[in-house]
């Protein structure tokens, strides 16, 4: 190479570098308005809930005192019985959601991806419970739970499937999965959805190919559809299980978390244990046990979403 | 469309655009914070901030409709104006509890109901600032749930005790005339006015905290049974034969009781059962006696009567909605704060409010007021039902020691456990509670 050509190839690189070094300066000047928000609204409360959660806090003229106890919060969620009745309906709760929810939703989007299912005005009534604001939806289940006057129990009485009407929250277990049937029927449309555009993004010419080699529907579903739908349902299974760990205003609304604290989750715990109790140093503990687990679940799903070429690399 | 509404947007543009946006922005807040500090030294009215549940619960007039002309006279003749936030009952715990946190100041008045001894510390004393003749005018027990530590920290501003509301025709169907006197009567005629998909009584079991929670209920029936919830030392005093006879009456009543008491979250759930002629009896607040006489929201219109509450072993007795107002510690106005008051405990104001919304007035000339009885004619037997003793027994931990006690009452009513052993269980976690207080 010439020294001529050198140096104007140095030039070039020059140049080059220093819009690119424009462009990165313009990059985050841009960006630091939504990089203040996201720090003012996301990172400063839960690094306050991670410093509430070491502390004491008591109510006190003039605002909250605050004594540093370590530990201490955390090691009482262990001995707490309320706690670990959280825990645990909240573990049934999701897992089942979760479960519950794939398996209807993948139902429906194999229905609506028929040409049968096609027209637009499916879609749109699926949407509703979707649409529904959660506080209203709640009292909308609320009423069909009535024990006196509820449609579930003239339904069931009518068909003579029972001869009294049913006290559908009245009992710890029954209410809890009544609250479950109504959470459901909230999130299917949204994962419904979410798989119905997984499913059409299957080509095909898969599917000629699989029939043309002799293969049945159900064989088609499974080495076609399902391994087709892998990151949808991946994608779908860990923002549902989110969701469900979330949920609050079903059981403030239908139940308060009783009867004898058999709807109590850790998102009604917390709450509980903050607001009603006014313990907020051992609220934010539960609360952070809670966002610990979502932050994984979090974690899972940009796994997920991270390109296929790359997570090969 | 013109040219220059045509011309692209640039980045400087943009910039520029959003700095104005900013720069009125910063103007207009300063312009209200430079309002904010005049007021009341001048010519400007003087803002007043009252936290209230929004109507029908008990809410103040310009909030409910009523006594809104007096409102406004009382505004213009104190150079004030008062600025509600009133959102519905269930958040107000949680807004006050969030509002001390914060040390800030936010509202000079604010609605209590049971969580005075709780809020103690952020609260004044100003009921000795209030002219004698109206602090006469009110019941001396009506003081006990708003005092704590000796200092009277708010005043009540309805008569709200649980009386017994009843089905006269469901009793007369019966041949009975009159309603039960006494727990025996009680289960009684519960037990005959069941059948047919009937119930003799039903109630919100479902919420076990709180005023209106189930531990509550518990509460009338163990001063019935001549109990008390805490002793001389401030712990738990009800592990005796009066807790677990008055939980053995709830316990007994339950086949009697409409199966859905048990999930009842509220009030309403109850009363709507009862006014839809489900069931026969209930305890209830005297406000639910005018939507019981709405033909739009009832079904058992000039059906439907009050008496005192059925007498346990040691007489009859209730708890108190304990509904008051307070004035927070960070007022800057607390003069112009317990003149407020003062004017929503006006006589003729007292009135308007049990006509116009059916809250009863606290004020005893005003409840023995002749249009007051013939408007309001439960209001005789709430009168009575003041008679006996009444205790909320509220503690500056009373949501968590109802809310942890009503788990263990459920579970009883349910039939898992008996009424001694929940006795028994709930003394040692309420004391447990009161402990981590009492340190």
């Amino acid at each position: 190479m010439s020294r001529s050509s050198l140096s104007s190839s140095l030039n070039e690189i020059r140049t080059a570098g220093k819009y690119q070094r424009s462009r990165l300066r313009m990059g985050i000047l841009f960006s630091l308005p939504a990089i203040f928000i996201l720090l003012a609204v996301l990172a400063y409360p839960i690094i306050s809930s991670f410093i509430l959660s070491f502390q004491d806090v008591r109510l006190a003229a003039g605002g909250i005192v605050t004594e540093f106890i370590g530990l201490e919060n955390y090691a009482k969620i262990f001995q707490d019985a309320a706690f670990r009745n959280a825990f645990n309906n909240s573990i049934y709760f999701t897992v089942i959601e979760v479960v519950a929810v794939t398996i209807l939703s993948l139902g429906l989007a194999l229905i609506l991806n028929h040409p049968l299912g096609r027209p637009a005005i499916y879609r749109v009534v699926l949407l509703i419970p979707w649409a529904l604001a959660p506080v209203a939806n709640a009292v909308l289940w609320k009423w069909i739970y009535n024990a006196n006057y509820g449609v579930l129990n003239a339904i069931v009485v009518g068909l003579g499937l029972s001869e009294t009407p049913i006290v559908w929250l009245g009992s710890p277990f029954l209410a809890l999965n009544m609250i479950l049937i109504a959470d459901v029927w909230k999130a299917i449309p949204f994962i419904t959805l979410l798989l119905l555009a997984g499913l059409q993004n299957i080509p095909r010419r898969l599917y000629k190919a699989a029939l043309m080699d002799g293969a049945t529907s159900w064989q088609q579903f499974m080495h076609v559809t399902l391994p087709g739908l892998r990151t949808t349902l991946i994608i779908s299974i860990v923002l549902q299980s989110i969701w469900a760990l979330k949920v609050f205003d079903l059981v403030f609304v239908l139940t308060k978390g009783g009867p004898a604290d058999g709807t109590v989750l850790l998102n009604f715990l917390s709450w509980r244990v903050t607001f009603n109790y006014l313990n907020i140093g051992y609220g934010a503990a539960i609360a952070n046990v809670l966002f610990l687990l979502m932050f994984l679940l979090a974690l899972a799903y940009i796994r997920a979403l991270r390109p296929r070429s790359s997570s090969n690399k | 469309m013109s040219r220059k509404f045509r011309k692209p947007i640039s980045r400087r543009d943009f910039l520029k655009l959003g700095a104005a946006g900013a720069g009125s922005l910063a103007a207009s807040n300063f312009v209200m914070w430079l309002s904010g500090c005049t007021s009341g030294t001048g010519g400007e009215a003087t803002t007043l901030n009252v936290l209230t549940p929004a109507a029908p619960d008990p809410a103040p007039p310009g909030v409910a409709d009523f006594s809104m002309d007096a409102f406004a006279k009382w505004q213009a003749d104190n150079n004030a104006t008062v600025v509600y936030e009133s959102p519905p009952w269930p958040q107000l715990h949680d807004k006050m509890a969030t509002n001390f946190a914060s040390g800030q100041y936010v509202h000079d008045c604010m609605y209590n109901c049971g969580w005075v001894p709780e809020f103690a510390e952020q609260l004044i004393p100003f009921v000795d600032d209030l002219p004698k003749e109206l602090i006469d005018d009110l019941p001396a027990s009506s003081f006990s749930t708003v005092t704590w530590d000796g200092k009277r920290l708010g005043v009540i501003f309805t008569l709200s005790l649980l009386t017994l509301f009843y089905n006269t025709e469901h009793l007369a169907e019966a041949g009975i005339s009159e309603p039960p006197k006494t727990w025996d009567e009680l289960l009684g005629f519960a037990k005959e006015m069941t059948h047919d998909g009937k119930f003799g009584w039903v109630l919100n079991y479902g919420a076990p905290e709180g005023i209106g929670g189930v531990t509550s209920y518990w509460m009338v029936f163990l001063q019935q049974a001549g109990g008390t919830m805490w002793g001389s030392d401030g712990m738990a005093a009800f592990n005796n034969s009066a807790g677990v006879d008055g939980l053995q009456f709830m316990i007994d009543l339950m086949p009697y009781t409409d199966p859905g008491s048990i999930s009842y979250v509220g009030i309403n759930d109850a009363t709507n059962v009862f006014t839809a002629g489900h069931a026969t009896m209930m305890m209830n607040w005297p406000f639910m006696w005018v939507p019981a006489q709405d033909p739009e929201t009832s079904k058992i219109v000039g059906k439907v009567d009050t008496s005192v509450l059925p007498a346990g072993p040691a007489g009859t007795a209730s708890i108190d909605g304990t509904d008051a107002y307070t004035i927070g510690k960070s007022s800057p106005e607390p003069e112009l704060t317990t003149k407020l008051i003062e004017f929503y405990l006006d006589k003729e104001v007292q009135k308007r409010q049990v006509i116009d919304t059916g809250w009863l007035p606290i004020r005893l000339s005003v409840l023995n007021d002749p249009e007051v009885q013939a408007a309001a004619s439960n209001a005789a037997a709430v009168l009575e039902q003041a008679e006996a003793p009444y205790d909320s027994f509220v503690t500056p931990d009373y949501n968590e020691v109802t809310d942890t006690m009503g788990r263990e009452i459920q579970k009883a009513l349910q039939g898992t456990q008996t009424a001694a052993e929940t006795m028994a269980i709930s003394e040692q976690l309420v004391n447990d509670i009161v402990s981590k207080r009492l340190g």
